[in-house]
């Protein structure tokens, strides 16, 4: 009976009541891909498909309707506020400068940042420090943490090619912990050891302590809102798809377990 | 071609039964295929992997290709020298390093140990060609980097961490077929020698390993080639900056890791570029084994 409606539903209209395409962010896509498992096994007859294609495509697909869902990891430019999309943010994601605890230095402003991840700061000394040596550690360019710090601490500044590269947030913790001279970023939710034994350094950066509430505030230079988008008010599974995202079977499981902040931690802004 | 088995024929003498003739030649086209499979997929691989590299020929330039210096696929600039340059920086250090220890071990094996010693000793060197190369990798960094890093206040990631890691990983194969080829030299040359009145120090030295040359020459080149197609032991301890490394302890990248690190995101040209490089590390492990080829060409012959 329920194939028979789909069936007569999919002749009639492109968009069936059973199935939800979400589209966009990269960043999303493991909390959207992990809820969508999720949400499926509980509603066996609905079907979520998920894509990351970039927060761009997606923001475009669910405007012209190709998809009933865009994720993005950005907020919408000025020529896309006039599409009618409905914003409803899922998580925040922010990203943490980390040292050494040995490292006496305790503050960074983004513009050092920015010179230091260039390569063109090369010792501490310069920022405040120990007359030491720089080691940077980047992240590989497959990752999302590396696009957004890139996107919101370099901008058209490019990455000095010299740094190591590293593929996983856990390498990177481990090296910079270990090393006294190093510097790296990682998302604010892995700062804290939850495996391991050895510790970090979170800078502050412009003078702001990064945490989960300073991120939510937008106090923290270095954080962003994830949000997922629909054309007009979502409806029907894209609504109930919304409302599993936000719940706290996901909030408290996979966006945290992604290294994100649950949207609750902001409060009502 | 002489013995094939005789077809059966009727009224004539019959060597073999009908039904012998037929297991024999099943068994013999078996083989042949077997062997023809596995040339065909090497085959199919190159040409696959050639034609997925040629748009940076045709498109890019493969002169620019080989001869650039920056590798950033954000600006679609493609040139590997330092991936070479870092894959033979890697590699030259590892046999430096590896060779005379792996030389050495198969010397004491081959020409020095006791039966008994031997009998375990040998058995090590065999286990430590069969670790698979992540676990290398992961001893490398967790402890020999960490252990870099505190001598030399750098990350400890770089050309220095990646030589020891390689060399432990190389020193099986080389000891391995060195010792086969020490062996390999008739045991009458060596009572030749003492009985010359040289010391077991002068016939190992003057008179077995020099016969064993060309033997120990091949094992290096196999060895080189498991150095420069290693890949995840590389990838974990090298720091994957893709630019000429300033110094021993800086990081770099080589071919077979930058390969592994772009390949999850890598679309259009960046792709291609990816396959060109794994078409030139085709073409470095054929060099390799057609010098192997050639120098057993020459022993055969001397």
């Amino acid at each position: 009976m329920l194939a028979l409606v789909s069936a007569t539903g999919c002749s009639s209209a492109q968009e069936r009541a059973d199935r939800v395409i979400v589209t966009g962010s990269t960043t999303i896509l493991p909390i959207a891909e992990q809820a969508a498992e999720t949400f499926m096994s509980q509603h066996p007859s609905s079907s979520v498909l998920v894509s990351g294609l970039g927060s761009s495509a997606g923001i475009e697909a669910v405007s012209a309707g190709t998809s009933q869902m865009g994720t993005s990891s950005r907020d919408l430019k000025d020529e896309e506020t006039s599409l009618g999309l409905v914003d409803a943010p899922i998580a925040y994601d922010g990203i943490a400068v980390i040292v050494s605890p040995k490292n006496p230095v305790e503050n960074l402003t983004t513009k050092q940042l920015r010179a230091i991840f260039a390569g063109e700061i090369t010792n501490w000394k310069t920022v405040g420090g120990d007359d030491r040596a720089i080691d940077v550690v980047n992240r590989d360019e497959a990752s999302g943490t590396r696009e957004a710090f890139k996107k919101i601490v370099m901008g058209d500044v490019g990455f000095a090619p010299a740094a190591a590269v590293l593929p996983g947030t856990g390498q990177v913790r481990d090296v910079v912990a270990r090393a006294t001279g190093a510097i790296g970023y990682i998302s604010i939710g892995f700062v804290k050891p939850r495996f391991t034994g050895v510790s970090v350094k979170a800078l502050r950066v412009d003078g702001i302590v990064a945490s989960e509430k300073t991120v939510a505030d937008n106090s923290y230079p270095i954080g962003r809102k994830l949000h997922f988008f629909t054309k007009g008010a979502p409806t029907g599974l894209t609504k109930e798809f919304i409302d599993f995202v936000l719940s706290d079977e996901i909030q408290k499981g996979v966006v945290v377990d992604a290294g994100f902040i649950p949207i609750a931690e902001g409060g009502t802004r | 071609m002489t013995e094939h088995a005789a077809p059966p024929q009727t009224g004539t003498l019959q060597l073999v039964s009908r039904s012998t003739y037929i297991k024999e030649s099943l068994l013999r086209s078996l083989f042949f295929l077997c062997a023809f499979v596995f040339v065909l997929a090497v085959a199919l691989i190159f040409v696959f992997v050639g034609w997925k590299a040629w748009p940076i020929v045709a498109d890019y330039g493969l002169w620019r290709f080989i001869s650039g210096s920056v590798w950033s696929s954000g600006t679609e600039q493609f040139g590997i020298l330092p991936l070479i340059a870092g894959s033979f920086l890697v590699t030259l250090g590892a046999l430096a390093l590896g060779t005379p220890l792996a030389v050495g071990t198969a010397v004491f094996l081959s020409d020095v140990a006791s039966p008994r010693v031997r009998s375990f000793v040998r058995p090590a060197v065999e286990l430590l060609a069969g670790v698979p190369s992540v676990v290398y990798g992961f001893f490398g960094i967790i402890l020999l980097r960490s252990i870099v890093a505190r001598f030399t206040g750098t990350l400890g990631f770089g050309a220095f961490t990646a030589w020891i890691v390689l060399a432990i990983m190389i020193v099986p194969t080389i000891a391995a077929l060195s010792e086969d080829a020490l062996r390999s030299i008739p045991e009458g040359i060596r009572e030749a020698s003492y009985a010359m009145g040289a010391t077991q120090w002068q016939t190992i030295y003057k008179v077995v390993v020099p016969a064993a040359k060309i033997g120990i020459i091949d094992a290096i080149i196999l060895g080189m080639g498991r150095a420069i197609g290693e890949t995840m032991a590389v990838l974990m301890v090298v720091g994957n900056a893709p630019v000429f490394p300033k110094g021993v302890f800086a990081p770099l990248s080589t071919m077979t890791s930058q390969i592994v690190m772009d390949m999850p995101y890598a679309v259009g040209l960046h792709r291609t570029a990816l396959f060109a490089m794994a078409a030139m590390l085709f073409i470095f492990s054929m060099l390799l084994v057609a010098t192997v080829r050639l120098s057993s060409r020459l022993r055969s012959r001397s």
